[in-house]
């Protein structure tokens, strides 16, 4: 088994006959977390987006845990998908569950051994962990944007995957809840060894977090290196994202 | 001109061979495990047991203006003892199974029309594949099994709500006891009449499952594509329904000579 718990060989992917990764290749480390940061639109969510095998490559590979995810039927993928937790950029929590339900959903899914009584103490952890322990019965509705966000931590982090894959985690958020996602999703490396893959604008956010972070631009990863290093990048584009600290 | 036309027909063709491939998808899936049967029973809840009530008023509605429409054009032969055989025969046959269809074509299709274009806009749908739940069987399927079971029942309480209808139509005119009304209301009636008319409602079940989930889950441009999702829903499943009606009928007149 590799090292690595992703892995992009060669990855291409248009649309409209625009090409947005353009032969992208890297690797992320297990228990690392990596943030890819780059302008909007240049392809960021859609590199998440093929991880979790909700969007398939024109060409290239990808892989997660030795498994090329692009090429999985649709049983063999379910497994994958099961090691692996997406918070959306919008959280995109069930409208029709309440927010305990929604985090109680992968489990009442993927763990049927577990009681009931077991699935909505793990699904109240989980909301104790983001600092929602209270809003078990409330709709998604009745929540504030941030609050959405932290409920769909709370259910991408349900099943304890050893990948977690987050878009945009601190978008739309204040700067305290934002630090406090960071400093979750920190912890989370830290404490349980899950592989971080985070999707952000946010400079400080992608500094706080990131072990390695990556730039995307025009379909290729065009700088790479932990954020010291590219601190000390020459490139231009580089530099005036690294400096933008308040941006996000 | 002929470029518009040829244009629009062929797009009507894309979207029917669309459709008719989505629809063979369900019917596979719906034999292969694992079985939502959960979801399918939350299902047949929302979309069956929630329209008992649109229904049951609906019919008792019908089977007073029947009755009304039918004594008046029997008075002229002074055939008013044919009153609840014919009412019940007519609602059994055609207007019940139609009325019922088409009422829940407006309540269900646009019901899943809407629901899935909102998932879909809001990304619920991909957060369900996402934590490894297959979206089309547990979305899909789950409504389409839900829509085939209850349509026939649904249009059993419409048919029966129609002939009560019917009775209390007629009490309120003449003298008429429970007993002789329902006994005349089924004295024609077998169950060659009964049950294809009925049965064939699971096709429309069908018809409205897919014309409306499949619009749902196509829906692009936001909320605004949601409100035409669910207006679409509505439109496209009642004009294939009563479209697929004209062939029940054909058909079940070839199978059930004695049913004509």
């Amino acid at each position: 088994m590799s090292e690595a718990a992703v892995r992009f060989e060669g990855v291409t992917k248009s649309f409209g006959g625009r090409r947005v990764l353009d032969e992208v290749s890297f690797e992320i480390p297990r228990a690392t977390a990596f943030c890819l940061l780059g302008r909007s639109g240049t392809g960021k969510s859609v590199t998440l987006r093929h991880i979790i095998g909700l969007m398939q490559p024109d060409s290239g590979k990808v892989f997660v845990e030795d498994e090329d995810v692009s090429t999985l039927d649709s049983r063999a993928l379910s497994r994958v998908r099961q090691g692996m937790g997406f918070l959306f950029q919008h959280a995109a929590l069930f409208d029709s569950l309440t927010v305990g339900e929604n985090v109680a959903f992968p489990l009442r899914r993927h763990r049927p051994n577990l009681s009931d009584t077991d699935v909505r103490r793990t699904a109240r952890d989980k909301l104790a962990q983001v600092g929602l322990a209270a809003d078990y019965d409330k709709m998604p509705g009745d929540l504030s944007g941030g609050m959405r966000k932290r409920a769909g931590l709370a259910r991408a982090m349900a099943l304890s995957p050893s990948l977690l894959l987050v878009d945009e985690p601190s978008a739309g958020l204040d700067p305290i809840t934002a630090a406090e996602i960071d400093q979750l999703l920190v912890d989370l490396k830290k404490e349980e060894g899950t592989t971080l893959v985070v999707v952000t604008h946010n400079i400080p956010s992608a500094r706080a977090i990131g072990d390695e972070l990556a730039l995307l631009a025009e379909g290729k990863i065009v700088a790479r290196g932990t954020p010291a290093a590219l601190d000390r990048s020459p490139d231009p584009l580089v530099r005036a994202f690294m400096r933008a600290e308040g941006s996000g | 001109m002929l470029d518009t036309v040829g244009s629009s027909v062929a797009s009507s063709a894309a979207w029917c061979g669309d459709v008719s491939l989505f629809a063979a998808r369900s019917v596979r899936e719906a034999f292969r495990p694992p079985y939502e049967v959960r979801e399918t029973l939350r299902q047949l809840h929302e979309l069956g047991v929630r329209s008992v009530p649109l229904i049951a008023v609906a019919g008792l509605a019908i089977g007073v203006v029947l009755s009304m429409h039918t004594r008046a054009s029997l008075e002229r032969f002074g055939a008013e003892a044919m009153i609840p055989a014919g009412l019940a025969l007519a609602l059994v046959k055609e207007t019940g199974p139609l009325t019922a269809g088409l009422l829940l074509s407006g309540r269900i299709g646009a019901g899943i029309g809407a629901e899935l274009g909102a998932m879909k806009v809001t990304e619920q749908i991909d957060a369900l594949e996402a934590t490894a739940v297959d979206s089309f069987k547990y979305l899909v399927v789950t409504r389409m099994v839900a829509c085939v079971i209850a349509l026939p029942i649904l249009t059993t309480v419409m048919n029966a709500a129609g002939i009560v209808g019917g009775y209390l139509a007629e009490a309120t005119l003449v003298q008429t006891s429970p007993q002789l009304y329902f006994a005349r209301a089924f004295s024609l009636m077998d169950f060659t009449d009964l049950i294809p008319a009925t049965l064939k409602t699971a096709v429309f079940g069908f018809i409205i499952a897919i014309v409306s989930s499949y619009l749902g889950l196509h829906t692009t441009q936001g909320t605004e594509g949601v409100g035409r999702a669910s207006t679409r829903s509505v439109v496209m499943a009642s004009v294939v329904l009563i479209v697929v009606n004209v062939v029940l009928v054909r058909l079940i007149f070839f199978v059930f000579p004695q049913a004509g």
